[in-house]
This record gives structure tokens, C-alpha cells and sequence, in this order.
């Protein structure tokens, strides 16, 4: 038998705009499963609701209809308390816009699930050291977010969603406001996560480039999922041209 | 095209503008309220001691000056945060600078303008509720208080304007300097504390002296006078300020370095959020003290005032009134007191030079005089054996007793059976002792309305009235029991308003922090604790300081206060109930602010 999925979802939809406005479905009926230990990528033309189904998996959004299910649990019923802890234990986002809080040292932003958990404060700093190492960012730990270069921030970010070992790290375009060498840092460090400690990874791109790192990739045109590209035994360099010949008929 | 960008821009952070915009209107408010007394010079005379007058006013322009513009400096800088990433914009698809700054104009002048005479008029409301109220409350006529005073309202426009228009230029002049990437950026620029140790301590060391040294001026006002008020004035102020910087930031660098407080929920983003906004807040909690200990202090000193008068009055006489053959309509309303704790009546016989009392009455009731002593009221009991040698000293307080007619003559005491042997009328003496004077008011007024028509305007039994004296005490220090409350619920709600202003115009920058926090999964209730924790902090360091001030302060109306720490429970009480009301609406609305409903949590 199978081993039960990291994420599940079966027939969500999300229309925008409550009865009796202008209404607007953003996600028509969206199906497709994540095994634990997968790197998955999303891929769409602007507007064709990548972030909406992102925000509905990390439960910072409700879907219409359907159902996620992470790690077995149906998320939609999750409620107040119990919904704030899920998202502190389960799952670790990265955004495009770093989201880190300006006022916290990168150690401390690191170390904020942690304490918010009451996890002792030795702990906390053994296990911030370690992730810190992982991705190459122990040299800068005692920065401020405004001290840091854009990567760091990200592998900052990536270190606050790792460091509570989620069952799967969600990323919106974490690569999207960085320069090439630094997105190419951070999705090497999220390959070799991948790799090596098995994290189950969720991307939502736009840009082949970063999507050519995944194993596997779902792309959604007009709320629904068009097509399926595996990665395979093909190189990153193969995969990448799969990935944009792909996309030129895709999006006609 | 412009004022379309600059109306534009005000809509679309309606609910900033309505921070900034209500925190202006109840400064110019409390601006028209004060001058509305201060610059009614017929009211002043009319209703204090016209030494002090002069001088307690002059010292609250002064302040009320310096408060108004931190707080329109505030604002100013307030406006400017939230508009100059749009002018950067503005700047960067090509607006001339020259345009800019006429924008910036329009707009700054616009809001001063609003909110003065929007500020104005809601003054004259409250002048007026807190005008009537307070005159009811204290029996205080109040004469020549106005309602609308054009000088005020004159002075309060000038004032606003003025502030506003040099205000403008200096934004649109900092703004035309400052690079637009700066401009950009600004929310997010880096603040690490990096005060040096040495520097906390001198700072530390000074304010102790500096406060060391406001507090003595106040307490030999007698001897320095004017002087002493100066140099109070300037001492306190710095060293609040100094007492802010070196105590919170040395305090936040304790509870940060203590790791099992820090690392324990959101412990830490609490003290990061204190300790970034802390250089920018010392400035204005030392504000906050000041206004706290003058709001404060007013209103004590107005209730120390308003709580004389009864004293004083009872100070004059054992009871609470006396009258000697009362006609019909007289006793009618001597009937209607309530609350009558002893009602005694003596008999009394006259001869050609005395009035005596009989000795077996007085032995069973002696008559009760007040010894004249400060402190709490003192009786001492004259009776038979007593009284021709102590009678001779409470000559005013014994004077009532002597009937119509009887003037001049000296009471005394004769035995039982001198007393009945002696041929002459009996008259009877009625007293009355009440267990609340003041609640009689109205009737005791009556009664002595009767008793000026039985006996005339100026008998010896009108005068030594309690009611009499406690009319001719009222008349001079309910003026002064009016002005302190009235001042001090004016810097209430300058105080409070300028603390809540300060914190939620911080709020619109921390939304994007808590809606992060909200996202890595924070329950809403412990986000909830910190902002409470946060601005519970800051509602809460310069609200002690100000009571120590207030407590030191008090000293300057040892004079002319009974007791001026002696009640300090009702208004200590009643000013911490209202400053906490102001502390849990600006945490609600700071909550309303910061933390979002609809992240999928319903
Ligand atoms: N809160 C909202 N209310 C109404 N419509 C919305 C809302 N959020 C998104 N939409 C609409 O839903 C559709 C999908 O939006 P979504 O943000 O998911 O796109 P996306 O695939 O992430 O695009 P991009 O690549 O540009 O980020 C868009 O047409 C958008 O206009
Ligand atoms: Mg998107």
C-alpha cells in the first residue's frame, strides 16, 4: 500500500465575491496529490489562480468547495486555536516578499515558531544553529532583515518554515524578487533538502528556470489543471526545454 | 489634476487620516477650552485669588503651548510618513518638485485648517457640558463664564494655522532633500539600539538629580515664587525625558538578555517592538508624564479645594444650624433637613445683662464648641462646671444662642432652681447636628432664607450660621475647585489623546507584522496579549511617574490647602478608572488595526 499523501486535494473550487456581487471563479475543480518526499511545481500564466490554490493548501484561505487534507487532516475544518498551531507546526511557507519581521535579528526570526511553542531556549538555539548551517547563513544570524542581501532574507525565511520540520514547505515565487545567483542558491538549498532530508516541497512558479528543479509539475490555466510534466531520468538542462516548449502550446 | 491626486490620496487611507485627524481636533479643542478661561480675564477675577491667577495661567500657556506643538510636530511627521512613498511616486513618473510641494501644502494646511475649526466648535461643546456640570456639581455661579469667547476662538485659529503653514514648509523642504530611494524605503530603515552603557548611566544619574531638584522648588514655592515654577518647569521635563531613555532601555536590555523570558512565546517580538520605537517614544511619554501629573494634580487639588469648604465650614461651628424661637415658617423648614444625627433644644432666660442656660440641660447636653486647631475637627464639651471659664473663647461660636434683641448681653449658667426661681419668658434654642451637610444644601439654604427674614439680614444669629460661612468659603474657593477640575479634564483628554495617537498612527506599520505573524501560525489570542502587553507598557511607565510627580507637587499647596494629601484616594481613584478606559479603547482599536479577522480563522 501507499504511503498515505503529504497533501491531497480533491475537487476544490474558490469563487471570489460573495452572492449577489460580481463573482469570479478563480479555481474550477482542482485535484492532485503530493507524496511525502516530493518536489512539486506549479506553473501558470499570470491570473490563472496559483496563489489562490496556494493560499487554500496553507489554509490562509477557505476553498468554495472540496477538500485538503495534509498529512491526513482535513484542513478546512480546522478553527481558531487549533488552526494558528497547524500552521505553526505543520506547515512552512516562504513568499515572495520575504516576510520577515524587521524588528527581529535573523536568529530571532528563526527561532520565533520555536518560542511561540515555549520550546526551551537552549533548544531553540541548537536547533537555530543547525538550520542556520544547512543554509549557509550562521555567518549573518545576528543581522537585522534590513542588514541582509535578498537571498539571505529568503534562506532566512526558508530556515522559519524549516525549523519546526513541517511536513511540507509551501513556497509563493520565493525566487521571484531575486537576482539569478542568489535563486539559484536558495532552489539548490531546496533541491538538496529535498534530496537529502526528504522535506516535501510545494512551488509555485512562474519561471521554468526554477521550476526545472522540481520532480514533477502541475500546470494550471483558467482555475484548472491543464497538464503534467514529470522529470524523470531527464537532465535539469532536457527538463528545462520540456518545461518551455510545454509552456509555448500551453498557453495558446 | 493635483487636488484630485491629494483628495485621492486622503481616501485612500481614510481610516489613517481619521487617527490623525480626530487626535487634532480634540488638541485644538483642548486648546480652545483652556483659552476660553485663560484669556477671560473677567471670569478670572471674578471667581479666584487673584495673586495666584495670573501665574497658574501663565505657566499653562506656556505648557499648553509646547504640548500643542509636540503634537502638531507629531502630526506633521505622521502626514508625512504616510504620504511620501505616494510623492516619491509621484516624483518618479515626473512630477516637478515645485508641484510637489504646492501638493504637500494644499494638503497639510487643509488638515490643520479642518481640524482647528472642527476642534474649535467641539471645544465650545465641552466648555460648555464641562462648564454647566462642574458649576452645578460645586454650587460655584461662575460668573462671566462664556461658552463661545472670540478671543479664544480667535487665538486657537491663528494658533493652528500658523503651526500648520511652517509645518508645511518644513515637510515639503525635508521632503524636496531627502533621495527618493530613501523615500521608498523609508518604513523599513534600521533602528539597532546602540546607546552606549556610559551614556545610559549619565543619563540615569541626571534625571535622579534634575527630578531631585523639581521636586525641591516645588516644595519652597513659598520662597522662590515664580522662579521656583520655572525651574520645576525645566528640571521635570528633562529629567522625565532622561528617566524614559535610560530606564526602558536599560529595563527592555534586562528582560531581553534573561532567556527564559525572552524565548518564550511572543516574549521577545513584544521587547523588539518596544525597544524600536523606544528612542522614538521617550520624547513623548515624558510628555505624557508631565500632562498625567497636571491632569492629576488639578483635579486633586480641585477636589482638595471643593473638599475644604465643608471642612472649613464645619471648622466654624459645632452645628450645623441653630435658631432661637423659630416663628412657624421658620420651623417648617427646619423640619425638612434630613439626616439628623442630634436635634437638642436648650431653654434660655434673660436678665438685664445675662442669657443663661439652665445647668441640669447642659449637664445632660453639653454644648458643643469646635476648638480651633488644624487637623480633623476637635469638640470641646462645655458644660455647668466649664463654662464661665472656657465660654469666653468661642465668643463667635456662641454668639447664635443669644435671642433676638439680646445682643451684647453674656450667656452663663445658673443651677436648676436658680434658673426656675428666675422670672422671666423662656425661649428655646434648637439645634440640629447632620450627619451630611452637604446634602442639605438646599435645604439648609431655605432655612436660612427664613431665618434672614425672622431675625434680618445682619443679627448675630444670621452670622453665626455654619451655612453663612460655608456661602462665603464656597464663594472663594469654589472658583478655584472649578478651574482644577476643568484644567484637569483638559489635560486628560489632551494626554490621552496624544499617547493614543502616537501609538495607533505607529499601527498602519505594524499591520504587515502581525498579518506575518498571523500567517506562521500565532494564535490570535497570544497576538492579542502582546498588544496589550506593549501599549499596556507604555500606557503604564509614564502614568507612575506622573503620580510621583504629582505626589511631590502636592507640596506647593501645603499653604493653602487644609490637607492636600488628605483625599487623595477619590481622585487617584477616579483618574486611573478613566485612564484605563482610554488604555483598553486604544488597544481595542489597535486591535481592530493590526490584527486581521478574515485569514481564514472566521
Ligand atoms: N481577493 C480576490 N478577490 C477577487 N478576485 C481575486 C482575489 N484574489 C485573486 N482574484 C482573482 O483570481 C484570479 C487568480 O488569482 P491568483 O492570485 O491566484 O493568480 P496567480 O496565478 O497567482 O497570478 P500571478 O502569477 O500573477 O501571481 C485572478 O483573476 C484574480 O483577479
Ligand atoms: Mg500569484
Amino acid at each position: 500500500m501507499a504511503e498515505q499523501p503529504v497533501v491531497s486535494v480533491k475537487d476544490v473550487t474558490k469563487t471570489y465575491g460573495k452572492r449577489g456581487e460580481k463573482q469570479y471563479q478563480a479555481l474550477k475543480g482542482i485535484t492532485f496529490d503530493v507524496q511525502p518526499g516530493e518536489f512539486v511545481g506549479i506553473m501558470g500564466a499570470s491570473g490563472s489562480g496559483k496563489t489562490t490554490l496556494l493560499n487554500i493548501l496553507s489554509t490562509l484561505d477557505r476553498p468554495t468547495s472540496g477538500s485538503v487534507a495534509i498529512n491526513g487532516q482535513d484542513v478546512t475544518a480546522l478553527r481558531g486555536n487549533q488552526l494558528s498551531d497547524f500552521r505553526a507546526k505543520r506547515v512552512g511557507f516562504i513568499f515572495q516578499d520575504f516576510n520577515l519581521l524587521e524588528n527581529l535579528t535573523a536568529r530571532e526570526n528563526i527561532a520565533l515558531p520555536m518560542a511561540l511553542q515555549n520550546v526551551k531556549s537552549a533548544q531553540q538555539q541548537t536547533a537555530v544553529t543547525q538550520i542556520a548551517q544547512k543554509l549557509g547563513i550562521d555567518a549573518v544570524l545576528d543581522h537585522y532583515p534590513t542588514e541582509l542581501s535578498g537571498g539571505q532574507k529568503q534562506r532566512v525565511a526558508a530556515a522559519r518554515a524549516l525549523v519546526q520540520q513541517p511536513a511540507i514547505l509551501f513556497g509563493d515565487e520565493p525566487t521571484g524578487a531575486l537576482d539569478s545567483q542568489s535563486a539559484r542558491e536558495l532552489l539548490n538549498t531546496m533541491a538538496q533538502l529535498n534530496d537529502q532530508q526528504h522535506v516535501s516541497i510545494l512551488l509555485v512558479t512562474h519561471d521554468p528556470f526554477s521550476a526545472s528543479y522540481a520532480k514533477r509539475i502541475l500546470f494550471i490555466k483558467d482555475g484548472q489543471i491543464g497538464q503534467e510534466l514529470v522529470h524523470g531520468d531527464k537532465t535539469q538542462e532536457q527538463f528545462y526545454q520540456e518545461i518551455l516548449t510545454t509552456l509555448g502550446t500551453f498557453q495558446q | 489634476m493635483l487636488r484630485k491626486l491629494a483628495l485621492g490620496g486622503i481616501r485612500s487611507r481614510f481610516r489613517d487620516y481619521a487617527v490623525l485627524f480626530s487626535g487634532l481636533v480634540i488638541g485644538s479643542a483642548v486648546f480652545y477650552m483652556f483659552l476660553s478661561l485663560a484669556t477671560n480675564k473677567a471670569f478670572l477675577t471674578a471667581n479666584t485669588m487673584v495673586g495666584m491667577t495670573s501665574f497658574i495661567f501663565g505657566f499653562g500657556e506656556v505648557l499648553l503651548v509646547i504640548i500643542t506643538t509636540v503634537y502638531i510636530v507629531y502630526a506633521n511627521s505622521f502626514l508625512m510618513s504616510m504620504r511620501q512613498r505616494d510623492y516619491a511616486m509621484f516624483m518618479m513618473l515626473g512630477a516637478k518638485s515645485r508641484k510637489i510641494a504646492q501638493l504637500i501644502f494644499i494638503e497639510t494646511v487643509t488638515v490643520g485648517v479642518l481640524a482647528a475649526v472642527v476642534g474649535i466648535a467641539l471645544g465650545m461643546g465641552l466648555t460648555g457640558v464641562a462648564g454647566h456640570v462642574l458649576m452645578a456639581q460645586l454650587h460655584a455661579p461662575a460668573t462671566h463664564f462664556s461658552v463661545v469667547w472670540p478671543p479664544a476662538i480667535m487665538w486657537t485659529f491663528v494658533f493652528f494655522l500658523l503651526m500648520f503653514v511652517v509645518g508645511a514648509l518644513i515637510n515639503a523642504h525635508n521632503l524636496l532633500k531627502t533621495p527618493l530611494l530613501d523615500l521608498l524605503h523609508a518604513a523599513t530603515t534600521p533602528n539597532r539600539l546602540k546607546t552606549k552603557k556610559w551614556v545610559l548611566g549619565l543619563q540615569a544619574v541626571l534625571a535622579v538629580v534634575l527630578l531631585a531638584i523639581g521636586y525641591w522648588a516645588m516644595s519652597q514655592l513659598a520662597k522662590l515664587v515664580l522662579a521656583g515654577i520655572a525651574i520645576a518647569l525645566v528640571t521635570i521635563v528633562l529629567g522625565s525625558y532622561f528617566l524614559f531613555n535610560a530606564l526602558l532601555v536599560w529595563l527592555i536590555g534586562l528582560l531581553k538578555k534573561n532567556k527564559r523570558f525572552a524565548a518564550k512565546g511572543l516574549h521577545t517580538f513584544t521587547l523588539s517592538q518596544l525597544s524600536f520605537r523606544i528612542r522614538d517614544y521617550t520624547r513623548i511619554l515624558a510628555v505624557v508624564s508631565i500632562l498625567f501629573a497636571l491632569a492629576l494634580g488639578a483635579i486633586t487639588v480641585g477636589l482638595g479645594f471643593e473638599h475644604d469648604i465643608p471642612d472649613l465650614a464645619s471648622k466654624q461651628n459645632a452645628y450645623d444650624t441653630v435658631v432661637v424661637d423659630p416663628n412657624a415658617a421658620t420651623m417648617a423648614k427646619a423640619r425638612q433637613l434630613t439626616g439628623v444625627k442630634a436635634q437638642i433644644n436648650y431653654h434660655l432666660k434673660q436678665d438685664a445683662k445675662h442669657v443663661y442656660f439652665n445647668a441640669s440641660e447642659l449637664d445632660r447636653d453639653p454644648v458643643l464648641v469646635v476648638q480651633f486647631a488644624r487637623g480633623p475637627v476637635k469638640f470641646t464639651k462645655l458644660t455647668a462646671a466649664n463654662f464661665a471659664q472656657k465660654s469666653g473663647d468661642y465668643d463667635s461660636q456662641l454668639g447664635q444662642f443669644l435671642p433676638a434683641k439680646a445682643q451684647g448681653k453674656q450667656l452663663a449658667v445658673l443651677t436648676a432652681s436658680q434658673f426656675a426661681a428666675l422670672t422671666s419668658p423662656v425661649q428655646t434654642a434648637h439645634t440640629w447636628r447632620l450627619k451630611d451637610f452637604t446634602a442639605n444644601y438646599d435645604q439648609l439654604s431655605a432655612l436660612n432664607k427664613a431665618i434672614v427674614a425672622q431675625y434680618g439680614k445682619e443679627s448675630t444669629a444670621v452670622y453665626g450660621q455654619k451655612f453663612t460661612y460655608y456661602d462665603m468659603i464656597n464663594g472663594a474657593f469654589s472658583g478655584m475647585a472649578f478651574m482644577g477640575f476643568f484644567l484637569g479634564i483638559a489635560f486628560l483628554a489632551m494626554l490621552a489623546s496624544t499617547l493614543m495617537f502616537k501609538i495607533l498612527s505607529g499601527a498602519s506599520y505594524d499591520q504587515s507584522r502581525y498579518l506575518m505573524l498571523q500567517k506562521i501560525g500565532v494564535r490570535p489570542g497570544l497576538l492579542r496579549k502582546s498588544v496589550r502587553q506593549e501599549i499596556g507598557a507604555l500606557f503604564f511607565f509614564p502614568g507612575l511617574l506622573g503620580v510621583i510627580h504629582v505626589l511631590f507637587g502636592l507640596k506647593m499647596f501645603v499653604g493653602l490647602l487644609q490637607e492636600p494629601y488628605g483625599h487623595l484616594l477619590l481622585p487617584f481613584g477616579l483618574f486611573i478608572v478613566l485612564y484605563a478606559v482610554y488604555y483598553l479603547l486604544t488597544v481595542w482599536l489597535y486591535e481592530r488595526i493590526v490584527i486581521q479577522k478574515d485569514i481564514a480563522t472566521d
